[in-house]
């Protein structure tokens, strides 16, 4: 009843397939090749990025000691990671709170900007509500390419806003574009791998943006 | 740089890849069977909303979009109580000390669904969950900005979609198939209280469905109360079981 003797003969009838042993072996398998993949990336990604973290960082913690707050913004689970990265700057697990908010955030703006002037615009929108030279603007993107996230690092570059970028693949739109001041691209293909890096090169950017503060706080 | 990674590279053990897979095979099943996912992550509301989208509109073209909802506000179980029907999947993402999760997960089991509970820090207690997938040893404040906690919902969307291609495993086998059947038999079961009548009969919701139950050896009972239910019989309160 387990086994039918005929059934190596139609491997490919795989509506047949009952026994999921063999399955569960292979999913495993291609997810601790995954979760290897994801540390080798977030480790690479956060060494070529050192320099950029490093330039980065500084800047973003004067703008905080000179009172300037960070806008966040990213299309779907970009968006997310703009909110967990506000969530992080706010709510920091140690540390000092710094002022941060998420463009995406308001559905009643976002989409009476959106049914009014365009998704292209629903963050520079917002930037030219909100922002003030001194502040800092901090756009997700995985293709680098999301036009909204390069018309918000736009304006806020026009807007004297310090500008940081974070893409993927090969940077795209946002990493070419002279409004973005610092842009940290995870070179992979997969918007997974992507988003993983991404939220590993944010933690490292906050740590030291903390850093940079507390040796302000000494001087 | 290994500093970053170091914590979760020790702490993410050899059998987090196979609890991904099973929990992934049991997804699809649901899915199949037409489940809605309702995702809560009441310390990083952030990550719900990251596991619904991913769901809902995948990241490759082509790929079935499945139905996963996000829930968060000031009462998430009233909220998943009213929503869910017996047979969705309720995801929770958070630390082991998350009360919300917790309180969550005891009754996701009376309302019928199938519990899946990723997350980092200190392992819960076993039979929280048919599912528990975790990144044991590591800080969970960590875990859930350093890319750890997504790699986990990442890859349960990345294999759930793999099962999808094979169709045949996507009926689960049947449960009763001995003589005695652990899940009718001498087990008891977990009951919400609905209602309280006067009469020391209760109605609750066990396995998804409404019963009367004799709740005399447990009383005085409130709505909401959940209690282990034997035969018909309420035997005691889940929290005095804790």
């Amino acid at each position: 009843m387990s086994s039918e003797p005929t059934s190596f003969l139609y491997p490919f009838i795989e509506s047949e397939e009952r026994d999921s042993s063999g399955l569960l072996v292979d999913l495993a398998h291609s997810a601790q090749e995954k979760i290897s993949q994801s540390w080798a990336l977030r480790a690479a990604t956060i060494e070529r990025c050192h320099d950029q973290l490093g330039r980065a960082a500084p800047a973003m913690a004067e703008c905080f000691t000179r009172g300037g707050r960070l806008f966040a913004f990213g299309n779907g689970g970009s968006a997310t990671d703009a909110e967990g990265t506000v969530d992080l700057f706010r709510h920091p697990p140690h540390g000092r709170p710094l002022p941060a908010m998420s463009l995406v955030d308001d559905r009643a703006v976002l989409t009476a900007l959106a049914n009014d002037v365009g998704f292209d615009l629903v963050f520079s929108r917002q930037i030219i509500a909100h922002a003030r030279a001194g502040d800092i603007a901090v756009g997700f993107s995985t293709s680098g390419d999301s036009r909204n996230v390069l018309r918000g690092l736009e304006e806020a570059s026009h807007r004297g806003l310090l500008t940081v970028g974070l893409s993927g693949y090969e940077g795209g739109a946002i990493a070419a574009s002279a409004a973005t001041a610092h842009c940290l691209v995870v070179r992979s293909e997969s918007v997974h791998r992507i988003q993983e890096a991404q939220n590993a090169l944010m933690l490292q950017l906050w740590s030291l943006v903390q850093g940079g503060l507390d040796e302000g706080g000494t001087e | 740089m290994m500093a970053l990674m170091g914590t979760t590279e020790r702490s993410l053990e050899q059998g987090t890849a196979e609890d991904l897979a099973s929990a992934a095979l049991s997804l699809a099943r649901c899915f199949a069977a037409g489940a809605t996912m309702w995702c809560v992550a009441t310390e990083w509301p952030a990550h719900g909303r990251h596991v619904a989208v991913e769901f809902v509109h995948p990241v490759i073209v082509g790929k079935k979009a499945l139905p996963a909802v996000n829930v968060e506000g000031s009462d998430v179980v009233s909220a998943v109580r009213l929503l869910a029907r017996p047979g969705d999947v309720l995801l929770t993402v958070s630390s082991a000390g998350d009360a919300v999760a917790a309180d969550l997960l005891g009754r996701a089991e009376a309302w019928g669904l199938t519990r899946v509970w990723l997350g980092a820090g200190s392992r819960p207690p076993s039979g929280r969950a048919e599912h528990v997938v975790w990144l044991e040893g590591s800080d969970p404040a960590r875990a859930a900005r350093s890319g750890d906690l997504m790699l986990l919902y990442h890859l349960l969307w990345e294999l759930t979609h793999v099962v999808f291609e094979h169709p045949g495993l996507l009926v689960p086998p049947p449960v009763c198939t001995d003589e005695v059947c652990i899940t009718c038999s001498d087990e008891g079961r977990v009951a919400e209280v609905r209602s309280v009548r006067g009469d020391g009969l209760v109605e609750v919701t066990v396995g998804g469905e409404r019963e009367t139950i004799d709740a005399t050896l447990v009383s005085p009972v409130a709505p909401g109360d959940l209690l282990l239910v034997h035969a018909g019989v309420a035997l005691t309160t889940v929290a005095d079981l804790h």
